[in-house]
């Protein structure tokens, strides 16, 4: 009996601690849906009050939120192809226990994780390559980690080695073997190192804050925190005034640049936890 | 050799991409550190420019700021430390507890949801729940009789809502690795205890926490070698200046001392030195976690 007390109490405590990790997205979507009084008096909660659309009908014609949204989506894409072709290449490569100078080129990896030049250094060298202002800025610098490749090299280990003695029997190289034969089996690491990769590009604002000045390049999450931050103390006090509070507006375009995010969670979580499993404990 | 060469050079064009890389982004810039002993300037560029010793080092270390920043980080880093490391093996506990594997999955993948959520999106939920007239905290508050609370900008309540974004990001992805560790407890030694008469509690407490001690203790050593490492996105998204004497950290300090002053070998210098501070951390840690008996970080 004693037991059965102490299960409905962890699963009340449970459930308390998922709606605290629920509740601020539920209050900034309910936010973005409710009237200027009802924000202003403090009533939104957990639901919309007097639900209207003025926000989504302002981010609609905000032309430069869907630039940032395409540029975000640019990057994202384009990055993480970028990323998942050095560490799979590398990875593969350093798996293969006969490559000789494995150790040293391993440890050249993994020694960045331990110590860097800072943030000044780098700036000067993606500066020095005139990538300033450009979307290569937002790419290159952090192309390749060293725990996703970590990850990575730890599932190409424990493929078989069979797999290679068939291969070189019908005299496949190793670049074909990786690609008609390797990859195709490597789906589920692929997805979870890219998905490491996506949501780290996506969800990046640092590196645009240090190497992009021009406004037209803004990815997603510097001009979010220029609406949420910036618009907020009046320095760009435009169309912002009209009809919406721009409560609703920040709470909308938090929203929206959020979706892609939760669109691709499902995967996301399914994936990943276990991908940091395999790094953790093998790593 | 040539032989060898012949069938593996492949791999080897593989590994290209990869090293030019960490050339370029990763040890040009570590030779560019060398511009903390240096008195940069932006005209005759890295190598011209004049060595001072440690000329750049003894500026770093008398400016009060520094200082400021470096307890700043450790108080931060501390107070977030004494909050989530409990409550992270409470909820692992919790968690582990839970028989109906739907109910746990679904809990699960709610809970790791904020990891994912960008700063810049998190901060803006922190300042729409948190903001003095219409967030929700003031308004429970409010209708307890308590407030307003101005838990943005007063110096105290700033560490306090800092601690509690880092928490409510961060506390649900923290419970993996202790879960994966429950995952691996002999259920015997339950069905022991339980025809013992033991209650649940007494259960947790004699078999559950002492067989994921080594993972609680290595995880604590690894923490403690963080201390002066510290992500710049939270600090940066959420300080104002009202409350810049509790929210300046080592990174946020890096930044603007470098990239805003643009005084790169005084920025360079304080990057430096935080960095040998922490490799020596993680070497005292590493040394620490294989004393447990445990693995080790290298």
């Amino acid at each position: 009996m004693k037991d059965r007390g102490f299960t409905i109490l962890n699963y009340t405590l449970i459930s308390i601690v998922v709606l605290i990790c629920l509740y601020p997205f539920l209050n900034v979507v309910s936010t973005s849906f409710s009237s200027n009084q009802a924000i202003l008096a403090g009533n939104v909660s957990f639901f919309p009050v007097e639900p209207q659309l003025g926000a989504y009908r302002q981010i609609i014609i905000k032309i430069a939120i869907w630039k940032s949204m395409a540029i975000s989506v640019i990057i994202t894409l384009g990055g993480t192809i970028i990323s998942l072709f050095i560490t799979t290449c590398a990875a593969y490569a350093l798996s293969k226990e006969k490559l000789k100078g494995r150790e040293v080129i391993t440890g050249i990896i993994l020694f960045t994780m331990y110590f860097n030049g800072g943030i000044v250094p780098l700036f000067l060298v993606v500066k020095q390559l005139h990538l300033l202002d450009t979307l290569w800025s937002l790419v290159l610098p952090h192309a390749m980690n060293a725990f996703n490749f970590i990850v990575m090299r730890t599932f190409f280990r424990e493929l078989p080695e069979s797999l290679e003695e068939a291969a070189a029997i019908d005299g496949c190289n190793e670049w074909m073997l990786l690609l008609k034969i390797v990859l195709p089996l490597s789906k589920p690491i692929m997805v979870t190192i890219g998905l490491f990769y996506a949501v780290e590009l996506w969800n990046n604002y640092f590196n645009s804050m240090m190497y992009i000045t021009n406004p037209d390049l803004f990815p997603l999450q510097m001009r979010l925190r220029q609406i949420i931050f910036v618009d907020a103390l009046g320095q760009n006090a435009d169309s912002l005034v009209t009809m919406v509070m721009p409560e609703a507006l920040k709470a909308a375009t938090i929203v929206i640049s959020t979706l892609p995010i939760l669109i691709v969670y499902p995967w996301l979580q399914k994936h990943v936890a276990k991908g940091v499993m395999t790094g953790a404990v093998k790593g | 050799m040539m032989n060898y060469l012949k069938r593996y050079y492949i791999l080897y064009l593989m590994c290209l991409p990869a090293m030019v890389f960490y050339i370029i982004f990763k040890y040009i810039p570590m030779y560019g550190v060398v511009i903390a002993f240096k008195d940069y300037n932006i005209f005759e560029g890295m190598t011209a420019s004049e060595w001072v010793g440690l000329k750049v080092f003894k500026e770093v270390f008398s400016q009060p700021f520094f200082w400021q920043a470096i307890k700043n980080t450790l108080i931060l880093n501390l107070l977030t430390l004494l909050v989530s490391f409990p409550l992270t093996i409470l909820l692992s506990l919790m968690l582990n507890e839970v028989r109906a594997p739907k109910f746990k999955k679904f809990a699960q993948s709610l809970l790791y949801l904020p990891y994912f959520i960008s700063w810049v999106v998190v901060a803006g939920l922190v300042t729409n729940l948190f903001s003095l007239n219409t967030g929700s905290v003031n308004m429970l508050l409010s209708k307890l009789g308590i407030g307003p609370v101005s838990f943005l900008i007063e110096e105290k309540w700033w560490i306090f809502t800092y601690i509690v974004s880092q928490v409510w990001k961060n506390l649900g992805w923290g419970t993996i690795i202790y879960l994966a560790a429950l995952a691996g407890v002999d259920e015997t030694l339950y069905e022991a205890a339980y025809m013992d008469g033991a209650t649940k509690l007494q259960r947790i407490w004699h078999i559950t926490l002492p067989s994921i001690k080594n993972t609680i203790v290595v995880m604590f050593i690894l923490q403690i070698s963080k201390m002066m490492a510290i992500g710049l996105d939270a600090p940066l998204l959420l300080q104002n200046d009202k409350v810049i004497n509790v929210a300046e950290v080592i990174s946020t300090y890096v930044y603007k001392v470098g990239l805003v002053r643009v005084e790169y070998s005084l920025a360079t210098a304080i990057g430096l030195f935080q960095a040998i501070v922490n490799i020596t951390l993680l070497f005292i840690a590493n040394t620490l976690t294989k004393a447990v008996g445990e693995k080790g970080v290298f």
